[in-house]
């Protein structure tokens, strides 16, 4: 049994070092850190060990593999599992791994990057306050684990407190041979799971139905950047990634096209739950200089003028409508309504407050804010970033920070070029047409 | 696109009750939702925050996730340390030494520092709510990464003390150095030499006093009034709060009435500066 050269270790059992193995010279894997096994910090380089490793490696570090049971509730911290440096101080002879246990990642982690911003889909988003998890009972112990080859780090079994909806379905994962006592199976994939403190998995292009489709424009699946993903169909990730560089190109552009029709078409389906801020917050970006908006000649009563003042005074013009419905929150005056026919409304410093438009989304996915004095607008998805964004308000007076949320989507806003350029020239011709010819000299060139 | 059918309409709601007041943060080293880890928030330990109002600067104190299988205790009580003395030079004390308990301060939080973005356009935060589509304006736009300037005084000491570059000193060393080769004693003389001819070149290219150009001394000004300024603290409200729900709701406009507008939309081709 000289198959030393077991998957995750190169080199040769002939350095057997320390190894308090059987006194048959099985081969047992070598324990001195291989140049390729240790990162430059000098802390256990993480291994994946995708195959059966022929025989025990008792005091293999690295491996984790997985039973594919990693159970669904991806909601829950990732706990237990002590890593990053702590593997450093691992090294050798740690005591084999407890058998794999079930761990699921639980928490807003739980999702990986996918909270950040992504197109993902996500029924609800969670990161908009989710509420923190409490420990399972099985946690405590994980902060106590040993670095250095104590009890190996606690791989405790946790209770799944679901609170996201998304489930994930665990059976497709890739099912590897039974792991060895001490080894476990992870997928790459959830190692976001597997601890508050664990690295980020990359995304994968994954195949995936969408739970919700308003319309199906396209019956394929578009990947989703989730790390962690539904997998209803059992792919292998070896095909995913062979189709990863064809679909790619294809999948982003459904995706985003279908993410805005969702966005804003969903209304029909909204089952918000009795959550908290289950509106997801959008970002868009408009051109400068954002079109000004002036209420009509009210039929309201009439209110004092001080439209100079920041909306952050209390102004006595309360109006008539839903004055008390606002909380006394920060900073807010529903005066939109209030009267202000003379033209000195037109700073954006006034509040104001009203209907500017409509957002029209069409079956090809375009999406347009038609706002009033015919301006058309297009709306396209913009870049999106990888990482955390949330929306604030800054409430100075009472020394607050309020976090509205997570902004989910960007959205550029553009100025509609056919309706830009029939104004644009409309408005040449107007100004030919006002121009008085009063030169003889002048000669007209259309 | 004629045959382009309209499958839903969402009437635009916009209300700036809340500008300028609105921000967009964003953490651009950071993909997760920004939490207490659980480990710190069993020990009570919030995210805080704090604000120079003027200089327009937030910073965001996430506390850090103690579990000796992912931070080192020890280090940190380094790191703590210059901290301290970091913060004693720059006077931005946190104020609260609850560590001082007889044990040196330890890094038990990771300080997150913005830096003011500039927007490109007007930035709309929207919301959809009952089939509406609320905008709110967003009025600055802050980025945060962790500031780490507490290593400086490491470095600093470290230089002081050994005469090595230091700049190894503030993560596990390196790789022991291979015994073949020569013992990299000549860099300190390189780098003061280097730092002697940088600074005679200034000199001449400033022709201030000091040998600060003007350009560096308004830097240097501006750095300075920085520090000066007194951190406000802020509750950090997460989304839970009552208030949190007050300021939330208030993103959303209250009125039916529909506005006029009283820009064109050729606006938008004249606003291009320089066209």
């Amino acid at each position: 049994m000289a198959d030393g050269g077991s998957t995750s270790n190169t080199g040769a059992s002939s350095t057997p070092s320390g190894t308090p193995g059987p006194s048959v010279p099985k081969a047992i894997g070598s324990l001195a850190k291989k140049p390729s096994d240790v990162t430059r910090q000098g802390s256990q380089r993480l291994k994946f060990v995708p195959t059966l490793p022929s025989r025990r490696k008792k005091e293999e570090v690295k491996q984790e593999a997985p039973p594919p049971t990693i159970p669904s509730a991806s909601t829950d911290r990732g706990r237990g599992r002590g890593r990053g440096r702590g593997r450093g101080g691992e090294g050798r002879g740690a005591a084999p791994r407890p058998p794999p246990v079930e761990m699921t990642a639980s928490g807003p982690f739980a999702m990986g990057p996918a909270l950040a911003g992504t197109s993902a889909r996500r029924s609800a988003p969670r990161s908009n306050f989710t509420p923190i998890v409490p420990l399972g009972p099985g946690n405590a112990a994980a902060l106590g684990a040993g670095l250095s080859g104590a009890a190996g780090p606690s791989l405790k079994r946790e209770t799944n407190v679901l609170v996201q909806k998304e489930i994930k379905s665990e059976v497709d994962d890739d099912y590897y041979s039974d792991p060895d006592e001490g080894v476990e199976i992870i997928d790459m994939e959830n190692v976001r799971q597997m601890d508050w403190m664990a690295p980020e998995s990359l995304r994968k292009e994954r195949k995936e139905k969408k739970k919700k489709k308003v319309t199906q424009v396209k019956i394929e699946d578009p990947s989703s950047p989730l790390g962690i993903t539904n997998k209803d169909e059992a792919v292998d990730i070896e095909e995913v990634d062979l189709a990863n560089a064809l679909d790619l190109s294809e999948s982003e552009e459904e995706e985003e096209l279908e993410d805005l029709i969702d966005d804003f078409a969903l209304q029909g389906e909204a089952e918000q739950d009795a959550d908290i801020r289950q509106e997801r917050l959008y970002f868009f970006q408009f051109p400068e200089p954002f079109p000004t908006f002036v209420p009509n000649i009210p039929s309201t009563s009439p209110t004092t003028m001080s439209v100079d003042e920041p909306p952050s005074d209390s102004r006595p013009r309360k109006v008539s409508f839903a004055a008390d419905v606002k909380p006394p929150g920060p900073d807010v005056d529903p005066a939109g309504a209030s009267t202000g026919p003379e033209a000195e409304q037109t700073k954006e410093l006034p509040t104001i407050d009203g209907v500017i438009g409509q957002l029209e989304v069409y079956r090809s996915g375009a999406v347009k804010m038609r706002l009033s004095n015919g301006i058309l607008m297009d709306v396209t998805g913009a870049t999106q970033p990888s990482f955390l964004q949330q929306a604030v308000h800054l409430d100075l007076q009472n020394k607050r920070l309020h976090i509205m949320g997570e902004v989910n989507k960007r959205f550029v806003v553009s100025p509609d070029i056919d309706t830009l350029l029939h104004a644009m020239e409309l408005r040449d011709q107007a100004e030919i047409n006002a121009m008085p010819i009063d030169d003889t000299n002048l000669i007209k060139m259309n | 696109m004629d045959d382009d059918e309209l499958i839903s309409v969402l009437p635009i709601h916009y209300s700036n009750s809340l500008s300028p007041n609105v921000h967009i943060h964003q953490f651009p080293l950071l993909s997760r939702p920004l939490q207490t880890p659980p480990a710190a928030a069993v020990s009570g330990k919030r995210i805080r925050a704090r604000i120079k109002p003027i200089t327009r600067r937030l910073e965001i104190h996430v506390p850090v996730d103690p579990r000796p299988e992912v931070w080192n205790g020890e280090r940190s009580k380094e790191l703590g340390a210059a901290r301290q003395e970091d913060d004693r030079e720059k006077n931005q004390d946190v104020g609260k030494m609850k560590q001082m308990e007889g044990e040196d301060p330890r890094l038990a939080e990771a300080r997150m520092r913005s830096e003011l973005i500039p927007q490109e356009g007007a930035y709309m935060l929207g919301v959809v709510r009952n089939g509406q589509l609320h905008l709110q304006p967003i009025g600055e736009t802050h980025q945060f990464r962790p500031t780490l300037t507490y290593l400086d005084i490491m470095s600093r000491k470290s230089r002081r003390s050994r005469g090595d570059t230091g700049s190894d000193d503030d993560s596990d060393d390196g790789p022991p150095p291979d015994p073949d080769e020569p013992p990299p004693k000549k860099k300190p003389l390189e780098v003061k030499e280097v730092q002697v001819s940088a600074r005679k070149a200034a000199d001449d290219k400033g022709n201030l006093q000091g040998g600060l150009s003007a350009v560096r001394r308004e830097m240097l000004l501006a750095i300075r009034a920085e520090e000066d300024e007194v951190w406000e603290d802020l509750d950090f409200c997460d989304g839970e709060t009552a208030e949190g729900h007050e300021a939330f709701e208030a993103v959303f406009s209250q009125n039916e009435e529909h506005l006029e507008c009283k820009s064109d939309i050729t606006a938008f081709l004249k606003g291009i500066k320089g066209l």
